[in-house]
């Protein structure tokens, strides 16, 4: 039994001919994150009502949806109905869901199965994972090396090769930097592209739901399911169906891809600034044109970030009150003490810094000295990515400035969290898609991920050059060993 | 620049977030809040930028939907998640008191 390392049109195939059926998909996908238990990549398993799905869906049409059947696994902070729902944090610890996120509700529309929720920083809030209150996810790769994130727990389960589809969210790379560390693809789509309701919110000027699968192609299907307007969200876009594998095949002769100096300065470790240079010349003699460009401003995207962030998120999760929903102190003195004592207790440590930090930057006059100030230069950013979209079809640099490191390393530098992201952070700034593709291996036998940055609503191209250069790498990506398999 | 904020800094901080801080973490946070201060205040430093703002990468003028009644929550439902409630109210400590009150 293993379904799960066919190709997709095998699966659908089988299942299409009743050689297996959904069930057994379910099944073989608990069975790999039991034995990979220790890479804690969920906080919970969806497994009674999961069964149940897929027994409904026995009744069911096959049809030509590829996706039918299939188990997907949602990060923990995309709201499911009756399915906990904890953020990776203590505050919602026992949070049950009233209503499915509108992604959940496509979800299971187009009859895909949830086998569970995954492991993230809490709130999102991290760069590693390691924030979660649950303890860090592993990567598969290497297990004493972090998986990334905040979404770790979906690229460690994409990567262990436990299911084909996982959901992730990005706000300041949370999707396309735990993909570049782990070897999996990635897509933060435009901003607008997919339905934030029923995401609990961190940023909201930023945060995007986007796909992780182990290829391309798997990621496009997903994001056709995933994309689209939504009456619940109003920063949703009406762009009409589309579907964003129609140029995954397409050769790329004469596009026009744009690599800033900058994503190749220092500040990026000289074997990932290799690998590019290694992708670079793939696509040059592929008919590509690749030219080194200089952009304003990608170095100021980790300040606006801090600014825009924390600032946002401060505001977001004063909504954790100890009163409504969500852990609350017991026997408080009056209201304020409540607040203060569920606050304290309830948060941890990295989410306490940035609410605190963010409230003090909205205050008063700061708003005006900070925020303000921010957000003008977060315009004058988006401009420059305008710029370069008049003459490039595309950007490309790398993902990460280093491939993961370890899970023992210290976590008490408060900007070190920032700094992780510093090459995926101006594509949230400025709402363009993003995706990480691997293109290779470091010394240390780590993946390396190439960022492909589109203009807005372009998924379509990034996932054509992406398709191309996968094709040409040919790349083993699975980490599990084949004596390891179920 | 100073390398950590003031006791009384610190504790103004957590008042705005309505978080309490203990008497010994806030050495911690004179440290750590301000090496975050110290962060962003290098926004302090970018010249020539246009005043133009950008809210959020949403290019539409607000969306306004019709006033149309939809379905809604059920309140048995919304208050299985409130640690305590009676009847269809949420209960909350007192907020102001007779001594206090109007």
């Amino acid at each position: 039994m293993k379904y799960l390392d066919k190709t997709i049109e095998e699966i659908h195939e089988a299942l299409k001919k009743k050689e297996i059926k959904p069930i057994d998909l379910v099944e073989e996908s608990f069975e790999r994150i039991e034995k990979n238990k220790e890479l804690n990549a969920y906080i919970t398993l969806n497994k009674e009502e999961a069964r149940k799905r897929a027994q409904e869906l026995e009744e069911k049409e096959v049809g030509d949806n590829l996706l039918f059947g299939l188990p997907i696994a949602v990060k923990d902070n995309i709201i499911t109905k009756d399915l906990k729902t904890t953020c990776a944090s203590h505050i919602l610890e026992n949070f049950i869901p009233i209503y499915n996120a509108t992604v959940v509700d496509k979800i299971n529309e187009n009859n895909m199965i949830i086998i569970g929720k995954t492991n993230m920083d809490e709130f999102a809030m991290g760069s590693s994972s390691r924030t979660s209150y649950f303890g860090a996810p592993k990567n598969p790769w290497n297990k004493e090396k972090i998986s990334g994130g905040s979404s770790g727990g979906s690229a460690t389960t994409i990567a262990a090769r436990d299911v084909l589809f996982a959901l992730g969210t990005d706000t300041g790379g949370s999707i396309r930097q735990p993909a570049s560390y782990t070897g999996i693809v990635g897509m933060k789509p435009t901003y607008g592209r997919v339905s934030r309701y029923g995401l609990v919110a961190f940023a909201s000027s930023l945060d995007q739901i986007g796909p992780m699968t182990k290829n391309v192609y798997e990621n496009a299907l997903l994001l056709n399911v995933i994309a689209g307007a939504d009456d619940k969200d109003l920063t949703s876009a009406e762009k009409g169906k589309e579907d964003f594998t129609r140029f995954i095949g397409k050769d790329i002769k004469g596009m026009k891809i744009a690599l800033p100096n900058y994503f190749m300065s220092d500040i990026v470790t000289e074997e990932i600034r290799n690998e590019v240079e290694k992708a670079k010349k793939i696509l040059e003699e592929n008919g590509a044109i690749v030219d080194y460009v200089d952009m304003k401003y990608l170095d100021k995207a980790v300040t606006l970030y801090q600014i825009i962030a924390m600032g946002e998120a401060s505001s977001n999760l004063a909504r954790f009150d100890g009163i409504r929903y969500g852990y609350t102190t017991e026997n408080p003195k009056d209201i304020e003490d409540l607040y203060l004592e569920t606050r304290k207790n309830g948060f941890g440590k990295e989410v306490k810094r940035r609410i605190m930090v963010g409230s003090y930057l909205l205050s008063g006059e700061n708003a005006k000295i900070y925020y303000n100030k921010a957000l003008s230069i977060r315009d004058d950013m988006k401009k420059e990515f305008d710029r370069i979209f008049k003459d490039y079809d595309l950007i490309i640099g790398p993902t990460t400035t280093t491939t993961a490191y370890d899970l023992t390393d210290p976590m008490d530098d408060p900007s070190k969290s920032f700094m992780d992201d510093v090459l995926v952070i101006p594509v949230n700034m400025a709402g363009l898609p993003g995706l990480s593709l691997p293109i290779g291996f470091g010394k240390e036998n780590m993946p390396i991920g190439l960022h492909i940055i589109g203009n807005s609503f372009e998924e379509a191209t990034i996932y054509q050059l992406a398709s191309f250069l996968e094709k040409k790498l040919n790349l083993d990506l699975n980490p599990r060993k084949d004596d390891e398999n179920v | 620049m100073n390398d950590k904020l003031t006791k009384e800094e610190v504790l103004h901080v957590a008042h705005l977030a309505r978080i309490k801080v203990d008497d010994d973490e806030i050495e911690k946070y004179q440290v750590e809040l301000k090496q975050l201060l110290n962060d962003v205040d290098k926004i302090k430093d970018v010249e020539g930028y246009d005043e133009e703002r950008m809210i959020a990468p949403w290019p539409k003028d607000t969306i306004l939907r019709e006033d149309e009644p939809g379905e809604m929550l059920n309140p048995k439902e919304v208050l299985k998640n409130a640690p305590k409630h009676s009847g269809n109210y949420i209960e909350v400590p007192i907020v102001i008191s007779e001594s206090e009150g109007a």
